[in-house]
């Protein structure tokens, strides 16, 4: 069974991706809400995916996408963004993460990148 | 087939073809046993034929096949005779006259008397060729060319585009796309990803993964183009199609867009009245503007190769009937001018070098054309290592001739008197063989070159040769003028063609006879009055004179004007008809302000006047 860490500020998104994930086939192994939370759960989880927020106090998802990836360059990261965010996701795809995901989501959007960026 | 839609595409693509083959032959002939040089010979005969019997201009594809056929020999017999060589020559020739009939729309003319000359080829009467298969493309290296579609429904087009780059560039390497990864990142928005890949996996393979992104409408591999490799080089040919390199339109794509959002960034900063910012949008417009010129500049050049690539042909032919042996070397070749001042360049090239030929080598030697950039001009010149120019003769023939008296021939320094061999009627026909003919048609060499804005230069060491100079702008279309006020007519003058300007107290001007001069460097330099040519009014008398010191008809005078303005880079277009027809102006320009310049051509105003006179 694959395993992803969520990473969202909002809980609504959270379980939002976690019902899809879990009636999908995932294990959600840990969430976290912030990306000082992210950098930790990874590196105690290491998870064969992340879905990465990307406004979110603390540290944002690109500072902890870069910060990640610094140490563990293969992670597949998936960033989570909403309209009118395309400079920051493209800033993070130019930083290594592997796809993206647009907000609200949908189900087969979800499943599409997630199994893409697993599968390939 | 639509004929006409291809006339031009078959026009330019077999005159590149046939130029290859004059050259290959020159190189072949030095070489006769040059495989590599005949299998080359063999394939331009076979791509002119193949494209000709696709067009349906039989009589072209029968020659074509007919030259085939005896470089087929050649390569059989591992060799090609000097006396083939001639021949197949001459078959170039004439298909370039078949080129024309076809450009012209005219039936193609008669082949058969040439082909049938010497050795007649018994299958000749079954060649009706129709069957060709394309010709296969040299192996380049191996690229793919893959074209994305976006479905509509994605709301997030850029950063789409970009994981599907990065997607790509997993394959292998990226050698271009577009639009560009920093276009994306920059927000141009597209639905169309196009990008050439160098990769070791297969389009299937590359389609397969592609499949599983739902964001995407269509995946296409479109088909290469054989031709691709060719596109930078040239064609001499005057057809009125370019081929541009892709990079650049891309570039133009990019600055129209750039262009699109700049403008809506003055149109709110109008709106909003924000001065600062209104400003600031210009400042990106004056940048955007000066871009898109330098690129459009860019569309309009091509290398000197295409008109020096004819030269060692020309030069086989006057070695041939002149008994001379005369070895050619080309520098700078790769130098790049405006296509409107190449097709203008042939003849004045051939023409001094033929000169050189004729009369500056005598036995042997070496012609060498040299051309190299100076600032925003191009300088070509033509060299030979012959017996020079003889200034005392050109002094006492310059004197027979009425050109100049014989005190003025004492005084020139012998540089100025070499230039006296531009003038018309210098030297005529009758003298064509003689030892200081030198001048042959220079006259008609100076006017071609003058009219480019450019100007000729004449320099000679007596027993060491010649060199003969010209000074070219790299484009005609925006040159730099100097502006002129005269009986309130703003003209301007290619700052090419002015020496010097000079502003004179009245009472520096002296009379030589009935002629106003004034001494300049202590040359005594005739003036003319603008207003007087250009049939104005006396002005009132001024003081200080400006003078604008040119030469006309290679002579140095004194333009006397009303007032000097200043120079400026302007946009020169051609007078619509019936102005075209005006003498003493070339061309037009609309100043930044409004104002319409009108650009001097004083020889095409003074010639009339000067053939009574003379």
């Amino acid at each position: 069974m694959k395993q992803v860490l969520i990473v969202d500020d909002a809980l609504f998104m959270r379980n939002l991706l976690r019902d899809i994930f879990e009636a999908n086939g995932w294990e959600v192994v840990a969430e976290a809400e912030n990306g000082l939370q992210a950098l930790e759960r990874f590196v105690t989880y290491r998870p064969d995916l992340v879905t990465m927020d990307i406004v979110m106090p603390e540290m944002g998802g690109i500072d902890a996408l870069k910060r990640i990836l610094e140490d563990y360059p293969q992670s597949k990261i998936v960033m989570c963004s909403a309209l009118g965010q395309e400079s920051m996701v493209m800033e993070a795809i130019n930083a290594g993460a592997i796809d993206f995901i647009v907000k609200p989501f949908q189900e087969k959007q979800v499943l599409e990148v997630v199994g893409r960026a697993c599968g390939g | 087939m639509d004929i006409e839609k291809y006339r031009k595409m078959f026009l330019s693509e077999a005159a590149e073809h046939l130029q290859n083959m004059a050259d290959q032959l020159i190189v072949v002939e030095a070489d006769p046993e040059d495989r590599a040089g005949i299998d080359a010979l063999f394939r331009e005969a076979h791509s002119i034929k193949g494209m000709a019997a696709t067009m349906s201009f039989d009589a072209t594809a029968r020659l074509a096949h007919h030259l085939e056929d005896r470089l087929s020999d050649c390569r059989d017999q591992g060799c090609v005779s000097g006396e083939l060589i001639d021949r197949l020559l001459a078959g170039v020739d004439l298909l370039e006259d078949l080129l024309e009939d076809i450009r012209d729309q005219q039936p193609e003319r008669d082949v058969d008397a040439f082909i049938d000359a010497k050795q007649p080829i018994p299958e000749l009467e079954e060649v009706v060729v129709v069957e060709e298969e394309p010709i296969a493309a040299e192996p380049v290296k191996e690229s793919l060319l893959v074209r994305l579609l976006l479905a509509d429904t994605i709301t997030t087009p850029g950063p789409r585009l970009l994981v599907l780059l990065k997607h790509l560039s997993r394959f292998g390497k990226i050698l271009q796309s577009t639009p560009s990864e920093e276009q994306i990142i920059q927000g141009e928005v597209t639905r169309q990803l196009q990008v050439r890949l160098v990769t070791e996996v297969s389009a299937e393979e590359i389609l397969q993964q592609l499949q599983s992104y739902g964001e995407l409408a269509e995946v296409v591999f479109p088909a290469e183009e054989p031709v691709a490799e060719k596109m930078r080089k040239q064609s001499s040919s005057s057809s009125a199609t370019v081929r541009v390199d892709t990079d650049l339109l891309d570039r133009f794509i990019n600055l129209t867009g750039e262009l699109i959002t700049n403008r809506y960034t003055l149109q709110s900063a109008a709106g909003e009245k924000s001065w600062s910012e209104v400003n600031e949008g210009l400042g990106q417009l004056a940048r955007l503007v000066k871009d898109l010129h330098h690129q459009v500049l860019k569309v309009r050049m091509m290398p000197l190769q295409s008109v020096t690539g004819r030269l060692p042909r020309a030069v086989r032919e006057l070695c041939q009937s002149s008994g001379k042996e005369v070895k050619l070397e080309v520098e700078g070749a790769t130098i790049e001018l405006d296509r409107a001042i190449l097709e203008e360049l042939t003849d004045p090239l051939t023409h001094m070098l033929r000169n050189a030929i004729d009369h500056g080598i005598e036995e042997q030697g070496r012609v060498q054309i040299k051309a190299w950039r100076e600032r925003d001009q191009v300088l070509i010149q033509v060299a030979d290592d012959g017996r020079g120019i003889d200034p005392e003769q050109v002094r006492q023939r310059a004197v027979e001739r009425d050109l100049i008296n014989s005190t003025q021939a004492q005084a020139m320094r012998d540089y100025d008197v070499l230039q006296l061999i531009c003038q018309p009627g210098f030297s005529t026909a009758e003298q064509v063989t003689e030892t200081s003919g030198r001048g042959v048609g220079m006259d008609v060499v100076k006017t071609a070159v003058e009219k480019l804005g450019g100007v000729l230069l004449i320099d000679s060491t007596l027993g060491e040769g010649a060199r003969i100079t010209m000074k070219l702008p790299l484009s005609v279309a925006i040159i730099r003028v100097l502006l002129i006020d005269c009986a309130g007519s703003l003209l301007g003058m290619p700052i090419t063609r002015v020496l010097q300007t000079v502003e004179v107290a009245p009472e520096e001007v002296q009379t030589s006879g009935k002629q106003l001069v004034i001494s300049l460097h202590g040359e005594l330099v005739p003036l003319l009055s603008l207003r007087k040519i250009l049939q104005q009014s006396k002005g009132s008398p001024k003081n200080p004179i400006a003078l604008v010191i040119t030469e006309i008809f290679g002579r140095k005078v004194g333009l006397v004007v009303d007032r000097l303005l200043g120079q400026q880079e302007v946009f020169v277009q051609a007078l619509p008809s019936p102005f075209d027809r005006l003498k003493g102006t070339n061309g037009g320009a609309i100043l930044g302000d409004g104002r319409i310049m009108f650009l001097l051509d004083l020889q095409s105003k003074l010639e009339k006047r000067r053939a009574k006179g003379t």
